[in-house]
């Protein structure tokens, strides 16, 4: 895992573990704390403070792994850049040399997946994907302030007859404000359920994302704004913002995309994004206890800028859980999203097939077992039930007029993850929906992370 | 902590800034405001008025294109009559001058789809291209060539007005003076709001201003409905991700297969049909024979104030062509003549070659003989409910 990646506040594959900034001076603090977890098991005997210095501690293991990355990169890079030649006599000295060990670093990372879906009852429609394959990267510019960067490429190919996309998802600045906060600006990751802000392949089971987040959290999904971002002693983190939201404006009722993802239709990404209004956000997650992580994020705004005949506000919130102890690795979910005013949105578009819904949500729960492992090679078992709906419940239009509410979907996922090194896994898994069984499928997937 | 806890406060204020300015207020788009016209587009309402440019002396623009009627014809003929004794029927039936400021030149889109471009065969590039035509059409305006009209032009009341606005000599260049006339008549329509009013009940109700009885609301729900009229597939019937209100077309052609209007005088030659996009005169699509019976899909804006339907007038009401849309193929001895040997002529207005570029794949064409129609007698009536919101002027 690079420093770009472990400097993301919030939940990552090992989610006991709170990621923190760089600093030089944690070497010596994590030295001092593992000083003074063994004085504290002696001097207090609950069993949760015991489990909160251990946290702190892993916490302050992975400052240091962090901060062993970046020097290895910044050292890397000072020997690439005095490499070449003999110097010449009395020649100055290259720049490298003269830089100080602090002098800002810049570090690439990388990660993707390629899939192939074989739905076993329409075989026809088998793909075969590069899903997307994304560069990510950070400057460091000074110990204390960052650049974080990630350029995304979907299906391989994009251009005006191909099927792909280029996307920034990701282009903000973080100024550390002391020890506990971090202010954030740019284009970044909106901190709502577990996957959305650490999606890469290593980090989730199953060859594809889960659907309660991709169809009601719009994973990737990314806003521009600002946000403050503070991690506290006692294991919890908060973060906070505001930022651009959705366009209901441009909801197309003639198109299926708003059944499938009714925010994923819906959001800006910061290309052109309306911003007549901007939107608040809010989440909170505690790693108190080793091994364990309770969160929950609420996302709210105005989502038609003054350019429709009534203001509708979008409100999409969760709750979180995951539980890891030992070989296990426990996880659920639950998400609902809420469109206020729709009716009056929705007067216009009667009829058409894909009105705005009112309500829609989703939940998960999902278990996974570390079967095996040799050296770094790990098999992980694991099994997921996840039920969700996008369009719950449609405002009342009148007789013959409103929309039927849509089914709730169910889908059994059950895979393993082949984890071939920390940062490859190669993936299998088997789905079953309950009510469209033309999307049974078998999936495998090959994903990359560093 | 000092220095985070100011970091904090200035956030915290910003943020309740930021917040304060949210939402707030909703400003759906207004009816374009009237503006004062300037000198071209002045003199392109005189000439837009002006029976005396056309041969006959008694015909201008507005006669076909009447304001008072939505700026399109305010009879019931299936094609107008012009010429210099205003005694031959012109080939398609008039269509409204109104909403066309957001049309553009012909093109094909990314999937080969044919858009765009004025006439209802798009042969013109742009409202001027548009306008110089009626004056030399033998069958309208009737003027020999751009020097007979520019003639006549020289001698309205406004001619030193036009001299002022286009140079003291415009009238020694006539093709100079012909091409700046129908430029003034773009102008015109370009600039004066009554060619684009948005005025009509359904733009009050999307401004939120008026609601929809209960019979237009279900007639614009089947109107939408893919299973049912599915009209908004060619007649966008949404407002546009900026605010703006639809104009009920896509700007595409179709092929509909109307019946053959025996009313129009040309008809009466059973040698000739009237092909559309791939008969344009310039012949620029004679290479193109899966577009001929293609023609324009206009926009349904005051389509309630028409007398008249379709590119050959088929039809002269809106019950009329609704039903023709939905039982053309359920029931279509009830369009089409029969054979000699007893069946019916269907799509009659086609040579048998082209007969299979006929739209029968999209709702409500999709139907097979002996099939329920897409809507019902009941239905079209609601649908028609719903046209009629589209017509400019509501007041509640």
């Amino acid at each position: 895992m690079t420093a770009q990646r472990s400097a993301r506040p919030s939940n990552t594959h090992k989610r006991s573990i709170v990621l923190p900034r760089i600093r030089p001076t944690r070497i010596v603090a994590a030295l001092a704390l593992a000083a003074a977890g063994g004085a504290a098991v002696s001097q207090t005997p609950s069993e949760a403070d015991l489990a909160r210095k251990l946290e702190q501690l892993a916490a302050e293991l992975a400052a240091v792994k962090a901060q062993l990355a970046t020097l290895q990169q910044q050292r890397a890079a000072q020997a690439a850049a005095s490499a070449p030649a003999v110097p010449a006599a009395n020649a100055p000295a290259p720049a490298a040399e003269t830089a100080s060990p602090a002098a800002p670093a810049t570090v690439w990372s990388s990660y993707g997946e390629i899939v192939y879906n074989r739905p076993t009852n329409k075989p026809e429609n088998a793909q075969a994907d590069l899903r997307r394959f994304v560069l990510g990267l950070q400057h460091r510019f000074d110990q204390k302030t960052k650049l974080v960067t990630e350029l995304e490429v979907e299906h391989a190919v994009s251009s005006s007859s191909d099927p792909g996309e280029v996307e920034v998802e990701q282009a903000y600045v973080e100024h550390q404000l002391g020890n506990t906060w971090a202010a954030r600006g740019g284009l970044f990751l909106i901190p709502i359920g577990l996957l959305n802000e650490n999606h890469e392949p290593t980090a989730f089971y199953g060859v594809e994302r889960n659907f309660v987040e991709t169809a009601i959290i719009p994973t990737t999904w990314r806003e521009g704004g600002v946000q403050m971002i503070g991690q506290f002693n006692n294991g919890i983190a908060v973060q906070t913002g505001i930022s651009t939201g959705f366009d209901l404006t441009k909801w197309d009722a003639t198109s299926s995309e708003g059944q499938e993802s009714p925010l994923g239709s819906i959001h800006q990404e910061l290309a052109l994004a309306k911003a007549r209004s901007l939107s608040w956000f809010g989440a909170t997650n505690w790693r108190g206890v080793p091994g364990l992580l309770l969160g929950g994020g609420v996302f709210t705004g105005d989502a038609t800028h003054s350019q429709a005949t009534t203001r509708a506000r979008v409100t999409l919130w969760d709750l979180h859980a995951r539980w890891t102890p030992g070989r296990w690795d426990f996880s659920a979910l639950y998400t609902r999203g809420t469109i206020s005013n729709s009716a009056a949105l929705n007067a216009a578009l009667i009829g058409n097939p894909t009105l705005i819904p009112s309500a829609f949500d989703g939940q998960y729960v999902q278990a996974a077992y570390k079967v095996w492992s040799r050296q770094d090679y790990a098999l992980s078992p694991f099994v997921r039930w996840e039920r969700f709906n996008t369009g719950k419940s449609y405002a009342d239009l009148g007789p013959g007029l409103t929309p039927d509410p849509l089914p709730t979907e169910t889908v059994w996922t059950a895979g393993a993850n082949f984890q071939l090194t920390p940062g490859v896994v190669v993936k299998a898994d088997v789905q079953r929906f309950r009510r469209n069984k033309d999307n049974d499928r078998i999936n495998l997937g090959l994903g990359w992370s560093f | 902590m000092s220095r985070i806890r100011a970091a904090t406060f200035v956030f915290g204020a910003a943020l309740g800034l930021v917040l304060a300015g949210c939402g707030g207020g909703t400003a759906a788009p207004e009816a374009p405001a009237e503006t004062a016209l300037s000198d071209q587009a002045a003199l392109g309402e005189l000439i837009f008025r002006d029976v005396s440019l056309s041969a006959s002396g008694r015909q201008a623009c507005a006669s076909c294109h009447v304001e008072s009627n939505a700026h399109s014809p305010d009879n019931a003929l299936p094609a107008q009559f012009g010429g210099t004794l205003l005694d031959l029927q012109g080939g398609r039936s008039a269509p409204s001058a109104r909403y066309l400021a957001f049309n553009t030149p012909f093109f094909f889109d990314g999937e080969g789809t044919a858009t765009g471009g004025f006439f209802w065969d798009g042969r013109a590039a742009s409202l001027q291209g548009q306008a110089r035509e009626p004056f030399l059409n033998p069958v309208e305006m009737a003027n020999t060539d751009a020097a007979d009209v520019v003639a006549k032009l020289a001698l309205a009341p406004y001619a030193g007005e036009f001299k002022r606005v286009f140079g003291a000599d415009i009238f020694s260049r006539p093709a100079d003076a012909f091409d700046r006339m129908a430029l003034a008549l773009q102008h015109y329509q370009l600039e004066d709001v009554e060619f684009r009013p948005f005025s009509s009940k359904y733009d009050e109700f999307l401004r939120g201003k008026v609601a929809l009885s209960a019979q237009e609301q279900r007639g614009l729900a089947l109107f939408n409905s893919p299973a049912k009229g599915n009209c908004a597939a060619c007649h966008p019937s949404a407002k546009g991700a900026d605010g703006s209100h639809p104009l009920f077309t896509d700007f595409t052609y179709d092929n509909l297969g109307l019946p053959r209007n025996m009313a129009l005088a040309r008809n009466a030659d059973p040698a000739f049909f009237d092909l559309g996009l791939c008969a344009r005169p310039a012949g620029d699509l004679a290479g193109r024979p899966d577009l001929c019976g293609a023609f324009k899909v206009p926009s349904l804006r005051n389509v309630a104030r028409r007398q008249v339907l379709f590119h050959n007038g088929a039809f002269n009401s809106l019950k009329t062509a609704l039903t023709f849309y939905v039982q053309r193929d359920t029931n279509p001895q009830k369009w089409y003549p029969l054979k000699p040997d007893g069946s019916v002529d269907k799509f009659n207005d086609l040579p048998d070659a082209y007969k299979a570029n006929v739209n029968t794949t999209e709702s409500p064409y999709n139907r097979r003989l002996g099939d329920a129609p897409a809507l019902s007698d009941a239905e079209i009536d609601d649908v028609i409910a719903f046209l009629q919101t589209l017509s400019d002027g509501f007041s509640p």
